[in-house]
């Protein structure tokens, strides 16, 4: 498969912006990795969604359905970059057009 | 008495007998640092005061636990309350954490004592610990030489006597590469067996913490606090954790050792190449059974492993917007700026382009092509594994193509990856593997050999790097650790 990488388009889908000298740098060597990652188009097998890989044997424990204790949120937010007393502040989500 | 040569089961015997005071202890390294670290940069923080307090507790608690004055040094993607933990990115360089790892809680129960976050790449991206945002670190065999990576600062810290033990993190290679650059012990454990609450995630279904330590006891008794289910972390084993410590010294019976086919090892540097066969045949002296074997899905492992990881850190790295915590750019007119500006100069160049590569690998249209075929792919390579396990206890390789690189010497990102060519294939089983050093090459340089065995069979490895390392003698005092920097 060659592919067609639009680096504008991944690198909205991953919130960055690349300078021009980044770019020139790293959207060759994008295309030259996903060259050498395409040697597994040399193994013949179908692949489907429906098969799932888990990187355990044993059956996930999850523990029970109980409120615990959580860490004050005066404390959770202290290292976030702008609040207002126990809130994050960001800007507006919705405004107007 | 020279502390810093002594093994940890010795420095807590004499702590816990009051022979030795935890305070001398910790104060001992502390000097050591002071000393040395401006040669080598192992650590990004160092918590001197704080060290000195949790010691002088110890020094007065009446029942003191396993690891009683051991002064431990952290990853710094180990979180840890109150203490900076930046992963070596501008992203996080003022981020102070709200708790603390289980492994850290686990090892404050036994009373170790943390004494600094040590250097890496950039959200453990990397092999040569030269991603780091603030500095490289310097391999403490040879100042031009890198000390391998993510967890160079670990392995850098450990040889050069900096901590008397470290915890590194391993998602493709980044406790046993590093570990065997800089001539220390490594291991990567089975998927599930540590806890990984509190580790800075980068590929979740790959990274585990394992200890980097001066010998393989150091490393089972590490290993052995650290372990066990947590209901943090719901991947983590409720299997039982073996006494360690024990079972390392107990007689090892006739074992069956897989040896890899030339065609893996035809292109690797020859003194690796050597001190390989060298160490089989050392085992065949020992009464082991050695086998030739084919793993024809093992040369997929690293391209397999570059569309796991890097889709995997595409989604944990989304995080990282400027929002809850960490850097926020300040110019910005809308959220989506605000994410866009933040990554753009918060995250480094290596972290940006494994973001892109994984980005691309979950896209619409090529989704199947590449992140399922590479999740397929984990699959015969993990029933490879199985299969081999059927016909024999350990396969050994060694851990790296090649001895240390010079540092600044791999440009291409392509050249850098290949370091993992032998270690990748473990995390993407899920099984443990261990790296020790052998021996150094003519330059003075380190050398690893990897032991790796079945599922939760970390058990079976310490006793046999255990026999490998009474019987080859690795010889730490070659590394001269006064020498000026060149």
């Amino acid at each position: 498969m060659k592919p067609n990488i639009d680096i504008d388009y991944i690198c909205s889908l991953a919130n960055l912006k690349l300078t021009k000298e980044e770019r020139s740098l790293i959207g060759p060597q994008l295309m030259k990795i996903v060259e050498w990652v395409n040697k597994l188009e040399e193994l013949k097998f179908e692949v489907s969604r429906g098969e799932v890989h888990t990187p355990v044997s044993f059956s996930l424990s999850f523990r029970q359905d109980k409120i615990g204790n959580s860490i004050p949120a005066e404390k959770a937010i202290a290292s976030s970059p702008e609040k207002n007393n126990e809130f994050i502040k960001v800007p507006k989500v919705f405004g107007k057009k | 008495m020279n502390l810093s040569s002594l093994s940890v089961q010795k420095l807590t015997s004499l702590i816990v007998n009051k022979e030795l005071k935890a305070e001398e202890v910790v104060l001992s390294y502390l000097k050591n640092i002071q000393e040395r670290d401006k040669n080598f940069s192992a650590y990004i923080t160092v918590e001197g005061e704080k060290a000195l307090n949790s010691a002088r507790e110890i020094d007065q608690k009446k029942n003191k636990g396993k690891l009683a004055g051991v002064p431990v040094a952290l990853k710094d993607n180990i979180v840890t309350e109150g203490i900076r933990t930046t992963c070596a990115s501008r992203t996080l360089e003022n981020y102070i954490p709200p708790y603390s790892a289980t492994v850290v809680e686990r090892l404050e129960k036994e009373d170790a004592v943390i004494i600094g976050k040590t250097n890496m790449d950039e959200f453990a991206m990397g092999s040569s610990t030269e991603n780091s945002a603030f500095f490289p670190t310097k391999n403490p065999w040879d100042l031009r030489r890198v000390p391998g990576g993510s967890s160079g600062g670990s392995a850098a810290a450990v040889a050069a006597r900096e901590t008397a033990a470290s915890l590194g993190s391993d998602t493709g290679g980044s406790v046993r590469q590093p570990a065997a650059f800089c001539g220390v012990v490594g291991l990567k454990p089975t998927y599930s067996r540590i806890s990984r609450y509190g580790l800075v995630a980068f590929a979740s279904s790959l990274d585990q913490i394992g200890p980097i330590t001066k010998t393989v006891e150091d490393n089972a008794i590490l290993t052995q606090v650290i372990s066990g289910l947590d209901p943090k972390d719901s991947m983590s084993s409720p299997l039982t954790v073996p006494d360690y410590q024990r079972e390392i010294k107990e007689e090892i019976a006739l074992i069956k050792v897989a040896f890899l086919k030339e065609k893996f090892i035809k292109d690797i540097d020859s003194e690796v190449r050597d001190r390989y066969f060298m160490t089989l045949r050392f085992l065949e002296e020992a009464g082991a059974e050695l086998h030739e074997m084919d793993f024809p899905y093992w040369e997929y492992a690293l391209a397999c492993y570059y569309i796991i990881a890097t889709s995997e850190a595409s989604s944990n790295l989304a995080r990282y917007d400027g929002v809850r915590y960490g850097f926020r750019h300040r110019r910005y007119s809308n959220l989506k700026e605000m994410y866009q500006n933040t990554r753009t100069s918060g995250l480094g160049q290596e972290v940006k382009r494994r973001v892109l590569l994984g980005t691309f690998a979950l896209s619409s249209g090529y989704y199947d092509a590449y992140y399922l075929r590479a999740a397929k792919t984990r699959k015969l390579i993990r029933q490879e594994f199985e299969s081999a396990f059927e016909k024999v206890d350990f396969i050994l390789t060694p851990t790296t193509p090649e001895p240390a690189f010079l540092l600044g010497e791999k440009k291409d990102p392509i050249s850098m990856y290949l370091s993992d060519v032998f270690t990748v294939a473990a995390n993407l089983a899920g099984i443990p593997a261990l790296t020790l050093p052998v021996g150094l090459t003519k330059k003075n340089l380190p050398l690893g050999i990897q032991i790796m065995a079945n599922f939760f069979q970390e058990s079976s490895i310490f006793k046999l790097a255990f026999l490998l390392e009474k019987k080859i003698k690795f010889d730490n005092n070659k590394l001269n650790l006064h020498r000026k920097e060149e």
